[in-house]
């Protein structure tokens, strides 16, 4: 029952939270002025004309950023229980989870070797 | 039994007595306990502006706001209503819904990591088991709403800004969760509450203080503070993500990102720094909310202080700091942390669990974490400034004054 | 004179003998009256000027320009000062070409530094430099009509030539032509005018003629397709230190082509002095590097001085009014110098600290600016033949606020405490604070390389050139004013990267305290000598053609003047050209930045120190 009211009030929070920025801007919807023109509308680069398309095909350096984090992310995610129990933990569990930051490391310096890591 | 629900629980049987609804009642007390916790943030966001603006003015020797109120204080209200009767634009390119939805985003989920802090022993707005992946999951949409602002503005600047996005707030979530690693391992819990009670005999900065501030540095990268604010890169991006926004939406992203930076202090604060802990917290709970405070108005002037005073590293700097000396250290840390706690068992040296709130009985173990923290921060600083040096020997070069001697003097014109 | 052996060492005299020597058909002296130089006949240009710089060691060409003589004689020319970086005098030369279809080779092979500056020439000339990579308009846009600075050329608005117009106060009253215009009020679009419909082709041009077109693809290393980005930096760009605009192509974050683009603060300068009698012309000099406008003052006099010096009645200016200068002109060069590096650091992203701490050192000197010259940007303090006036016995300094009161000085003592004390403990302060940063270290070493060799050939300047590792002040290579009996010295880098510009500025700052040390004792010695020598208000000057160049604190500054038409001395110059400093400098802009990261772009552009008011004119 506690732990269950502890995630409502997290339910409850979440369905609210997203109010307190939406009220604003809603008010100001109402009061402030509305006068758009295709000039005002147009995009911002530094007052000169847009070239070419924004939305391009970039570079694919962002994405293997991106795998990168995810690999760790998750890996690290499941050092927490690991953590939170470590002292009730018996050597063999120590000893694992030891194998388990190597294994991560492993993986970053696989990264880092294959120069996945090289900002362009 | 320790928090801010059930805090207002003891108002729903109140309420039941005088003859309300049983569900009714329980969702008012928990509509209520909502609000206030939320509100904490917001209203404190106001005064926060004023604070980071007349600090700032001071470090760079001018005034500061000083107009609209004693001391400028009403100034952030003054601007709020300004940005209220803003024409706000969304450029014809945009994606208008995701163009909408990131500063609305941006806002909440600021607003929801304060749902797990501890403000006092007894009131927190929910004291989950697992606090800590809570933080870590709902920061992370930090990263989502920078993208969809910038992505969505069909602007070259915002996406260049988005790009880096991806890049650096991702990164640095990697070292930040590493580094949370440790105060978990320390207090064998995830609960905020734990976490900060694990801290009455001596708080976990002195323990590991590179956990502290990599958790510290990790965190500036995710606000987007100097010196990693490439984001937003004033002088190249000119706004970075939030360019193309104006009016009040604008207004959300500001709001949002200075309460993320005070969010950033709370927490650190809290993790680190011993949360409410403080003198007579025992007697009178209401304190800690005081001692919160100060120890979070401390590491947010820190905050502004680095702000106003470091230029910005470049984007692929940041990124090799943080893979290459910010993620091994981060690792390495968890390695020693884990061995040295487990040494400590094994020597007799934690205190009593009756005795875990005595600063006297913690000396031991503190020092042992202290020094093996101070050792790897002190190799890991030698190899960074052996690898900076090699890098640099040869181009570094002070320059070269070329001695000329002047001619005769005494020539005057005639 | 004997027989030099290293041809490198020849003066000037001796030089033109042996070219003359070589080309005798196509080379001949200038003999006009004032006049000096050869004469160079196009279709040898390339050769002759091959020799000079490879064999005569002429390596830095200072400043390319035309000129329009429609009626004195019936062709244009275009004047070149060629210079030794070991120091001495310019060599003059000049082609001559007819004004129907004025066409001479481009010079662009044999110094890459004349490439914007012929752009200039054909864009406000017309003249076709035969052979230049890349000849297009570059301060006006692609769409103008005819090339302003032929004489001519007509004037919307302005039906006569020279100042004042009697057309726009006929009888007294003021009549502006622009009001019969439709354009000239407030801009009031018809009904059915939709501005979105507007179609400008003059950008697509542009970007085609940058072969950026519109859907740039590459293939990386990997063989994925990429596209690349098209950004424009500017020209509304808080970085670009005013409307310079930078066209620059992205792979990722890198990159790929830059491309300066400038004329957004056009006003053609060179045109209104030109119809501005050449005292007219001094306030408008301030507006060029409205940093550092005393420094543009100084360039201008000593430019029409030379003039000056040539006819009757002129005296130089007094040994107090030479110190005076050159106190205002260092003390110019403390305030630039200040300026830059403060914005240089915004640049690299500190959240203006050291600008506002430089800017607070910068506010004090403008005080006394203040007190002698009446303003504090736009001086307007020199004059032909010596200064406007001598400093003020006492000086009220509002950027020394005692208890939110503002107090006076004694202005010598004003000058020796801020000489003395305040400014080197500034600059110490400063120092401690920024130099060992860092931050600001990773960020500038090893950026921005530029070699000494390139920037010799790309005409640069000032401390963009000597961080390069050339020790090429004006003020040593070709002395003018008081320098050469002052002690100072010439720092100069060893990489060329930005950290290097920015030691360079640094040290600099100090030489100058250096001067102003020197300086102090000489106002004292000549207390109560006159500071203005006799010269007419309006002058006549002698016809002739003059080149004066001061260091500037952004490089070097150059004016081309030329008297010519009425031969009892116009009060007009016919031609009035600026060279100058920050304009050339951006021709290495590009070859700096690429290959680097956005952010770089920034702050080597801020590395090089920039106004829009000079680049554009």
């Amino acid at each position: 029952m506690e732990t269950l009211n502890e995630w409502a009030f997290v339910g409850v929070f979440f369905a609210i939270a997203w109010v307190f920025p939406a009220l604003p801007i809603i008010g100001a919807w109402l009061v402030r002025p509305k006068k758009p023109n295709a000039l005002k509308k147009q995009t911002y680069e530094s007052g000169v004309e847009t070239v070419g398309d924004t939305w391009v095909q970039f570079r694919v350096q962002y994405y293997i950023y991106g795998l990168v984090f995810l690999i760790f992310d998750v890996e690290m995610i499941f050092l927490f229980p690991w953590a939170v129990a470590y002292e009730r933990l018996d050597w063999f569990a120590y000893g694992a989870g030891f194998l388990f930051i190597f294994l991560l490391t492993d993986a970053l310096i696989y990264a880092w070797r294959k120069r996945a890591l090289e900002w362009v | 039994m320790t928090s801010c629900v059930d805090f207002i629980n003891t108002l729903s049987p109140c309420l039941v007595r005088a003859g309300w609804n049983a569900d009714l009642a329980n969702l008012l007390s928990l509509l209520l306990g909502v609000v206030i916790v939320a509100t904490v943030p917001l209203l404190t966001v106001i005064l926060l502006i004023w604070i980071e603006r007349k600090f700032a003015a001071r470090i760079q020797d001018r005034i500061g706001p000083n107009r609209v109120g004693p001391y400028g204080l009403l100034q952030s209200l003054a601007d709020a209503l300004k940005m209220l009767t803003k024409e706000d634009i969304t450029p014809s390119g945009a994606d208008r819904i995701l163009f909408n939805l990131a500063p609305i985003i941006t806002f909440a989920t600021v607003v929801l990591i304060w749902a797990i802090v501890p403000f006092t022993p007894l009131h927190i707005g929910a004291d989950l088991s697992i606090g800590i992946l809570y933080f870590v999951a709902v920061g992370s949409i930090g990263a989502v709403k920078v993208m969809i602002g910038g992505w969505s503005s069909n602007n070259k600047y915002a996406l260049l800004g988005a790009f880096r996005t991806i890049a650096l707030i991702v990164s640095y979530e990697v070292p930040m969760i590493l580094a949370l690693l440790v105060p978990v391992l320390m207090a064998g819990s995830m609960g905020m509450q734990d976490l900060t009670r694990a801290q009455g005999g001596m708080w976990f900065i002195v323990m590991s203080p590179l956990a502290a501030i990599i958790f510290f540095v990790a965190n500036l990268a995710e606000t987007g503070r100097s010196p990693f604010d490439l984001l937003e890169a004033e002088s190249e991006l000119i706004a970075g993500y939030n360019i193309e926004y104006s009016g009040f939406k604008f207004g959300m992203f500001m709001a949002g990102e200075f309460m993320h930076v005070f969010t950033v202090a709370v927490l650190t604060a809290v993790l680190f720094l011993g949360g409410w802990w403080g003198p007579f917290v025992d007697q009178v709970p209401a304190l800690g909310f005081i001692w919160l405070g100060l120890k979070t108005a401390v590491v947010y002037l820190f905050m502004l202080l680095i702000r106003n005073t470091v230029p910005r590293f470049r984007i692929d700097q940041v990124m090799n700091i943080n893979w290459k000396f910010m993620v091994p250290l981060s690792i390495v840390l968890i390695l020693l942390q884990s061995f040295l706690l487990r040494l400590i068992d094994a020597l007799g040296l934690r205190p009593a669990p009756e005795l875990a709130n005595d600063l006297l009985a913690n000396l031991p173990q503190t020092l042992v974490l202290l020094a093996g923290n101070l050792v790897l921060g002190a190799i890991f600083m030698h190899l960074l400034q052996r690898h900076g040096r090699t890098l640099r020997e040869a181009d570094e070069a002070l320059a070269v004054v070329k001695g000329e001697a002047a001619p005769a003097g005494g020539m005057a014109e005639a | 004179m004997d027989v030099v052996a290293d041809k490198t060492q020849l003066d000037i005299s001796a030089s033109v003998e042996l070219l003359r020597e070589r080309w005798p058909d196509a080379i001949s002296h200038d003999n006009r009256d004032g006049f000096s130089g050869i004469i160079v006949d196009p279709a040898q240009l390339d050769d002759v000027a091959l020799a000079m710089r490879d064999e005569l060691g002429f390596d830095y060409l200072s400043s390319v320009t035309g000129v329009d003589y429609l009626g004195v004689a019936d062709h244009m020319e275009v004047v070149y000062h060629a210079y030794r970086t070991s120091g001495g005098p310019a060599l003059v030369f000049k082609a001559q070409t007819g004004r129907d279809d004025p066409r001479v080779p481009s010079l662009v092979s044999v110094w890459p530094g004349a490439d914007f500056q012929e752009r200039e020439a054909y864009d406000l000339y017309g003249i076709h430099f035969e052979g230049h990579p890349d000849l297009r308009r570059i301060l006006l846009w692609d769409g103008f009509d005819g090339h302003p600075l032929r004489k001519d050329w007509q004037e919307a608005y302005y039906e006569e030539e020279h100042k004042p117009f009697d057309s726009r106060w006929p009888g007294g009253q003021v009549y502006r032509a622009e009001e019969k215009n439709v354009f000239g009020k407030n801009v009031k679009y018809p009904d059915d005018f939709d501005l979105g419909r507007l179609n400008d082709v003059s950008e697509s041009d542009l970007y085609q003629g940058l072969g950026l077109g519109v859907d740039v693809q590459a293939l990386d290393s990997d063989g994925l397709r990429t596209d690349r980005l098209v950004v424009n930096l500017g020209p509304h760009h808080p970085s670009t230190h005013g409307v310079f605009r930078m066209v620059v192509t992205l792979d990722g974050e890198t990159i790929a082509s830059l491309d300066p683009v400038m004329g957004y603060l056009h006003r053609n300068h060179e045109k209104i002095g030109e119809r501005n009698s050449f005292l007219h012309n001094l306030p408008f000099t301030d507006r060029l590097d409205y940093i550092s406008s005393m420094s543009n003052n100084l360039g201008y006099a000593l430019a029409v001085e030379q003039l000056l010096s040539q006819g009757a009645r002129y005296s130089p200016p007094t040994y107090r009014a030479e110190c005076l200068r050159v106190l205002m002109v260092e003390l110019t060069r403390i305030v630039n110098h200040l300026w830059s590096l403060g914005f240089l650091l915004n640049d690299l992203g500190a959240f203006f600290t050291p600008m506002l701490y430089a800017n607070n050192e910068r506010e004090k000197i403008l005080d006394f600016f203040e007190a002698t010259a009446g303003s504090r940007l736009m001086c307007n303090y020199m004059r032909f033949a010596g200064v406007y006036r001598d400093i003020p016995e006492r000086i009220r300094s509002v950027a020394n606020l005692v208890n939110d009161k503002v107090r006076d000085y004694n202005t010598m003592d004003y000058l020796t405490e801020m000489v003395n004390e305040r400014l080197p403990r500034f600059l110490d302060e400063y120092d401690t604070l920024l130099t060992r940063n860092e931050i600001l270290r990773e960020r500038t070493v090893g950026v921005g390389v530029l070699l000494p060799e390139d920037a010799i050939a790309l005409s640069t300047c000032g401390p963009l050139l000597r961080a390069s590792g050339v020790p090429y002040d004006v003020r040593r290579a070709d002395p003018y004013s008081i320098y050469p009996e002052l002690d100072f010295d010439i720092p100069i880098g060893k990489n060329g990267d930005i950290y290097d510009r920015f030691l360079v500025r640094f040290q600099e700052m100090r030489e100058s305290v250096r001067i102003l040390r020197q300086i102090l004792p000489r106002l004292e010695r000549s207390q109560g000598e006159e500071v203005m020598s006799k010269v007419a208000h309006t002058p006549r000057v002698p016809v002739g053609e003059a080149y004066g160049r001061v260091e500037n604190p952004k490089g070097e500054l150059g004016y081309y003047v030329v008297s010519e038409g009425d031969p009892k001395g116009p009060q007009n110059p016919w031609r009035y050209h600026v060279r100058a400093p920050s304009f050339i400098n951006l021709t290495a802009l590009g070859p700096m930045c690429v290959g680097h990261k956005v952010a770089d772009v920034v702050t080597i552009l801020g590395s090089i120190d920039i106004v829009l008011g000079e680049t554009d004119r």
